[in-house]
């Protein structure tokens, strides 16, 4: 198909170019992509502090998630286990090989390794960041956090560093990049699945999971 | 091919026949305020929505003006991440894409996110007739590919469909479910298409998604959805393909993140989409999951002929349905009646644009340039003014029908004679408010059975406007 992509660049760049003459095109796409100009940020999307928290755990209840805080890590395991039950869900987990959840004493709670199933009634993932400007939740795939896991379980159980909040998509993204990571794909995840396509009335539980529930882990431990 | 021939061309019988569709007329009742209510709500939640519509529409702009250049940087991130890139100037070669792919990877069974370009490029119908059998999974598109129709909004395909007709439909099509299963609540329906795609996900060799947005910067294509089905259909197929038009393109993240800002507000209402996945390449060696193959379809169909001209910015569109939402057009006749894929004021410039003007330019017409959808547009796309444009070329084809050109002629006969002009308004005016007796309002008018017969014809109130102007009302 080389020669279809030959004829589309040609008519796409003499429109471009006479439309639009400019003699540093390339340059300015360069620096550009380099350098991406950040536009006015909304106010939403700048808090601070405890204040940062609130707004995210706020953003996510609006979204029809549930939220829980665990003080540390050590705490995890007892927190998910009352979770299931309060749920009346089976006493077994799906998870990655999240670095996190290694050496976890899991107690009652039966875990198993691997990407998500056709049945999956509980998961568990790590988002590396949360956005308080809109309570979303960012996890990146691979063998830790396997992306099946964020749609295949019918309630998806998230893990967030309460210090891996921003504020909003420019903090977020800098600091993705100062991390260095590069998944396959990043999924941001605000709430429970959802479809209003029969009779325009939202309901939960599309295709993905039907309930979103998130542990907040303080401290910055773990 | 049958679902695909547009039947644009015949607006107005399909119009006519809309209006006097009882179920079609209850559930655009149904969704008509919602839309709007939401969006208005969310816009005024969120002070800068303004400045933000500016900040979108300037990153498209400049996209547009280096398209070819981020399309080669797209490419080549594409590539590096182990992804392929197919160019397709048309809707076939698109399809012969798709196919190829499919024998290749011996798919019996393809799965669908929701894709316009898809629509398009009518890759159901061409599958199925080579033996390929096509799901749809969100929930919209499942229901209407269970009634062999096509969407008629393009974030609320199924917008056309009371609860009565899906349950109706699942019964029939979902056989091997108990017969007297209880479908009484909408959530029973949502969760028996959630068990039967389910399955099929995993059936699939092949899925195939649209893309909201392409990153030059990383080489993601970007899906925006709520249901969840999208990110399945990507996720568990051997095959992924991605259907996107050249215009998708953002320059970096960023850049995405801005776009989105505007999209779910301006769509739904929402604040943000529950899902907004970046995805490129094919899984990794380290990857539990994914798939093993990734492939890019590039479609033009038409886009690059709109560049440096009236239409160009029409590219700049986003899909988010605001404009078709806030059309009164839209909200008396719905989707189908426009006769192809894209309803609504922006399938009104689209269209003619990617299917010619002598098919698509009854479209423009469909519209009593109230201005909503240009006032509502995140990407301040100028939609009215390019509606006009298109009239005029159709004109100047003389694609008009004869009575409307001969009308046009006499009314510009009369209007390049202020003083005839004046006298001539003045004269109607009068004999109108003589027929409407006390009432103020005419039922019915010769010449103008097209108005009268669904509404009275307001009487002139008072004098002329030259009249009054120069009694000195001003």
């Amino acid at each position: 198909m080389s020669a279809a992509r030959d004829r589309i660049l040609a008519r796409v760049r003499s429109a471009a170019t006479d439309a639009h003459p400019s003699a540093d095109r390339e340059v300015q796409v360069a620096s550009r992509l380099a350098k991406p100009p950040s536009g006015p940020a909304p106010h939403q999307a700048s808090s601070r502090g405890s204040a940062r928290v609130t707004q995210f755990m706020n953003k996510l209840g609006a979204v029809e998630a549930t939220i829980s805080r665990v003080p540390d890590l050590s705490r995890l395991p007892a927190s998910l286990a009352h979770e299931l039950r309060n749920r009346n869900l089976p006493a077994a987990i799906r998870t990655g090989t999240d670095p996190m959840f290694k050496g976890l004493d899991w107690g009652a709670i039966e875990p198993s390794v691997g990407p998500g199933r056709m049945e999956e009634p509980a998961t568990l993932s790590r988002a590396e960041f949360g956005l308080a400007e809109l309570g979303t939740l960012v996890l990146a795939s691979g063998p830790e956090n396997p992306v099946t896991l964020t749609f295949l379980g019918e309630t998806h159980f998230v893990v967030l560093r309460e210090a891996d909040i921003r504020a909003g998509f420019e903090d977020f993204w800098a600091s993705w990049r100062e991390r260095g990571l590069d998944p396959r794909t990043i999924n941001m995840v605000t709430g429970p699945s959802r479809s209003a396509d029969i009779g325009q009335t939202l309901q939960l539980g599309a295709h993905g999971p039907v309930a979103l529930h998130v542990f907040l882990l303080g401290g910055g431990n773990g | 091919m049958s679902l695909h021939e547009p039947t644009t061309p015949a607006f107005k019988a399909n119009a006519r026949r809309a209006l006097d569709d009882e179920n079609l007329q209850l559930a655009l009742r149904g969704g008509r305020n919602g839309f709007v209510s939401k969006r208005a709500a969310a816009r005024d939640k969120l002070p800068e929505f303004d400045d933000l519509r500016d900040q979108a529409r300037d990153i498209k702009n400049h996209v547009l003006a280096n398209l070819d250049l981020y399309l080669e940087e797209y490419e080549k991130k594409v590539v590096e991440s182990g992804g392929h890139v197919h160019w397709a100037e048309t809707a076939e070669d698109a399809r012969n894409i798709v196919l190829d792919i499919c024998r290749k990877a011996d798919a019996k069974i393809v799965n669908k996110g929701k894709t316009m370009i898809s629509e398009e490029c009518g890759i159901n119908d061409f599958l199925a007739d080579n033996g390929i059998k096509p799901v749809e999974t969100d929930l919209g598109e499942y229901i209407i590919q269970l009634r062999g129709e096509v969407p008629s909004h393009i974030i609320a395909p199924a917008i056309h469909v009371t609860v009565d007709q899906v349950r109706a439909d699942f019964r029939k099509a979902h056989t091997h479910l108990p017969e007297d299963r209880d479908l009484t609540e909408l959530i029973s329906l949502q969760r028996e298409a959630r068990g039967v795609l389910r399955e099929k996900y995993f059936e699939a060799e092949v899925g195939i998604t649209g893309a909201n947005m392409l990153i030059a910067e990383t080489g993601h294509s970007v899906i925006v959805t709520n249901e969840g089905n999208g990110d399945l259909s990507q996720s568990l197929p051997r095959v992924h393909i991605v259907m996107a038009s050249l215009e998708k393109i953002v320059p970096t993240l960023d850049d995405a993140s801005t776009i989105l800002r505007v999209l779910a507000r301006s769509a739904t209402g929402q604040e943000t989409a529950v899902y907004n996945t970046c995805s490129k390449g094919p899984r990794r060696a380290e990857d539990p999951d994914g798939p093993e193959e990734y492939h890019v379809i590039l479609l033009d169909n038409g886009r690059s002929n709109m560049l440096g001209t009236e239409f160009e910015e029409m590219l700049r569109c986003i899909r988010c349905g605001a404009c078709m939402n806030h059309c009164p057009v839209y909200q008396s006749v719905g989707g189908h009646a426009y006769g192809w894929v894209y309803p609504g004021p922006m399938g009104a410039v689209l269209t003619p644009s990617l299917i010619g003007v002598e098919q698509g330019g009854q479209l423009p017409n469909a519209s009593t340039f109230c201005g909503r959808c240009a006032e509502v547009c995140p990407m301040r796309i100028p939609l009215p003014k390019m509606m006009r444009s298109w009239r005029a070329r159709e004109f100047e084809k003389r694609l008009t029908p004869s009575a409307v050109r001969q009308g046009l002629g006499l009314w510009a006969w009369f209007a390049k004679r202020p003083w005839v002009y004046r006298r001539a308004t003045a004269v109607g005016a009068a004999a109108l408010r003589a027929m409407s007796g006390s009432k103020g309002r005419i039922a019915s008018l010769p010449l103008a059975g097209g108005w009268t017969g669904q509404r009275d014809f307001p009487a002139p109130q008072g004098g002329t406007f030259m009249a009054q102007w120069k009694a000195g009302k001003r």
